[in-house]
């Protein structure tokens, strides 16, 4: 199989895999919508939690998969491994969105107030941003090599970035509420809350992989394609 | 060899400032937008409501910020014109070599841009520095060196694109927010005569940020100019 | 009802996220089948 059926058949198997998940999506909203009790003293809007939670632990994942990859690309210089990068970058930008987005929703009901400069929420801001800007360098490098380097760097910046990104703003100002999950004794959650809340994560989690190999097979595709273009190297 | 290092490095930024003190034209335009900027910013408020002294630490920094990023692109576009950068590889030069060079360059474009403005600063402001100098002058040049180091590498990259001078900005300002929301906490508090325990913790910030990215920068600048 | 009454603020965060992820992912199918 030459490079181009490899790609597509990725991209074949990538499209069936984020069709999963988006069912199994599916399902949780229905599970999380009409068999998930609603939380007593912060209304139905608390359930905004099992969508924005989830996809904010699989960016997170993402934009960390890039940074890692973009190390491993400048030491053992494999092009799939910015091609990986690249993609997990993309997919980090778009669950981004959904983050900023359902954040606002999810805080004005909760803490009376669309955007309040909280720790988590703004961090996801300023990764926003600097991956926005990862794309755009990207796209405005044409030779390979280069643009493989250089966003590989701009890839171990933001790695570094993060938790001092973190740190400033979460000394500067923070209300988000205290995680439920991660604490020593049991979580605070009961059972049946907790089980959306983790089988959301699961979905995301397949949809990330889906979404991976989807975006991995264009990558693949539009680079054979300007290969052809420049003089036909495929 | 060290040495080798240090003297290539200070041989580089002799160029640049050499290059740029022909014609100052970067430093001349770079000052006086740091004036304009503190100029337009003291207007910038209700003046009844706000002192120009509680905006003074957000206004000094904001201008520090964008005053030297005029100053950044102009570093590697010395080296863009006339392929010059493939001559400087050319060299002995190793590239932390060649970085540190461009670094130092940069730090003493933006350090005399820092203090021309600082007395202006203190006369639009009315901000009463000159007792607190010494740590005000520490915190400057922390500041300063994650700026550098982080605009350098920066600077590097964004050069061999068409719409450098805004990718540069688009792509540094991320990281500037830890020092330079660490630099205004520290200041406030410096003309506020406040304790130094209160900003202990945010140097603290400031000064990891310094280690952690002069590494990274140094150590990354070999993969934006060697194939 | 002994709880606030924000349902319209669920809905729309769901709405939202659905749009998006989906959205992503046809944009994806769509180029895919583009560079085919």
């Amino acid at each position: 199989m030459n490079r181009r059926e490899k790609a597509l058949t990725t991209a074949r198997r990538g499209t069936i895999i984020t069709g999963l998940a988006l069912i199994g999506l599916a399902g949780v909203y229905v599970r999380a919508l009409m068999f998930t009790p609603i939380e007593r003293f912060q209304g139905p809007a608390q359930k905004i939690l099992y969508v924005h939670a989830p996809v904010a632990t699989v960016a997170l994942l993402a934009f960390g998969i890039t940074g890692v990859l973009s190390l491993l690309y400048l030491i053992f210089k494999d092009p799939r491994l910015d091609h990986l990068s690249a993609s997990s970058a993309e997919i980090g930008v778009a669950l981004s969105v959904v983050l900023l987005t359902t954040g606002p929703i999810w805080a004005k009901p909760i803490w009376g107030t669309w955007w309040d400069w909280d720790a988590r929420l703004t961090s996801t801001l300023f990764l926003f941003l600097l991956f926005v800007g990862y794309l755009v360098l990207r796209g405005a490098l044409t030779d390979f090599g280069m643009r493989a380097r250089f966003s590989a760097v701009l890839g171990v910046l933001a790695l570094g970035l993060v938790p001092f990104i973190h740190m400033t703003v979460y000394w500067f100002r923070t209300l988000h509420p205290s995680p439920v999950l991660l604490k020593p004794e049991a979580p605070s959650m009961p059972g049946v809350m907790l089980v959306t809340l983790l089988s959301a994560i699961g979905v995301v989690a397949v949809l990330y992989v889906g979404f991976l190999m989807q975006r991995y097979a264009v990558t693949v595709l539009e680079d054979i394609r300007e290969e052809e273009a420049a003089g036909g190297l495929s | 060899m060290a040495s080798g290092l240090f003297s290539a490095a200070a041989v580089i930024a002799a160029k640049d400032i050499a290059v740029e003190w022909r014609t100052k034209t970067a430093l001349v335009s770079s000052l006086v937008f740091a004036i304009l900027v503190l100029a337009i910013l003291y207007f910038a408020r209700d003046a009844t409501a706000v002192s120009a002294f509680e905006v003074a630490p957000g206004v000094l920094w904001v201008t520090f910020t964008f005053a030297g990023m005029l100053g950044l692109n102009r570093a590697f576009l010395l080296e863009r014109e006339n392929h010059a950068l493939d001559g400087l590889r050319l060299t002995q030069a190793t590239p932390p070599a060649i970085f540190l060079g461009k670094m130092v360059g940069n730090a003493l474009f933006i350090g005399l841009v820092e203090l021309v403005s600082l007395p202006l600063f203190v006369l639009f402001y009315n901000v009463p520095i000159w007792s607190r100098l010494p740590m005000l002058m520490l915190v400057i040049a922390m500041a300063t060196l994650a700026f550098v180091s982080v605009g350098t590498l920066l600077s590097a990259m964004v050069v061999r694109t068409r719409f450098s001078e805004v990718m540069l900005p688009v792509l540094l300002l991320p990281f500037l927010v830890p020092p330079i929301v660490s630099a205004v906490q520290v200041t406030w508090r410096i003309l506020a005569d406040r304790p130094l325990a209160e900003m202990t913790g945010w140097l603290s910030l400031l000064g990891a940020f310094d280690v952690v990215f002069f590494m990274l920068s140094l150590m990354l600048f070999e993969a934006i100019i060697i194939e | 009802m002994d709880y606030p009454d924000n349902g319209a603020y669920m809905v729309a965060a769901y709405i939202i996220a659905a749009v998006i992820l989906i959205g992503y992912a046809a944009l994806l199918v769509y180029r895919i089948r583009k560079l085919r």
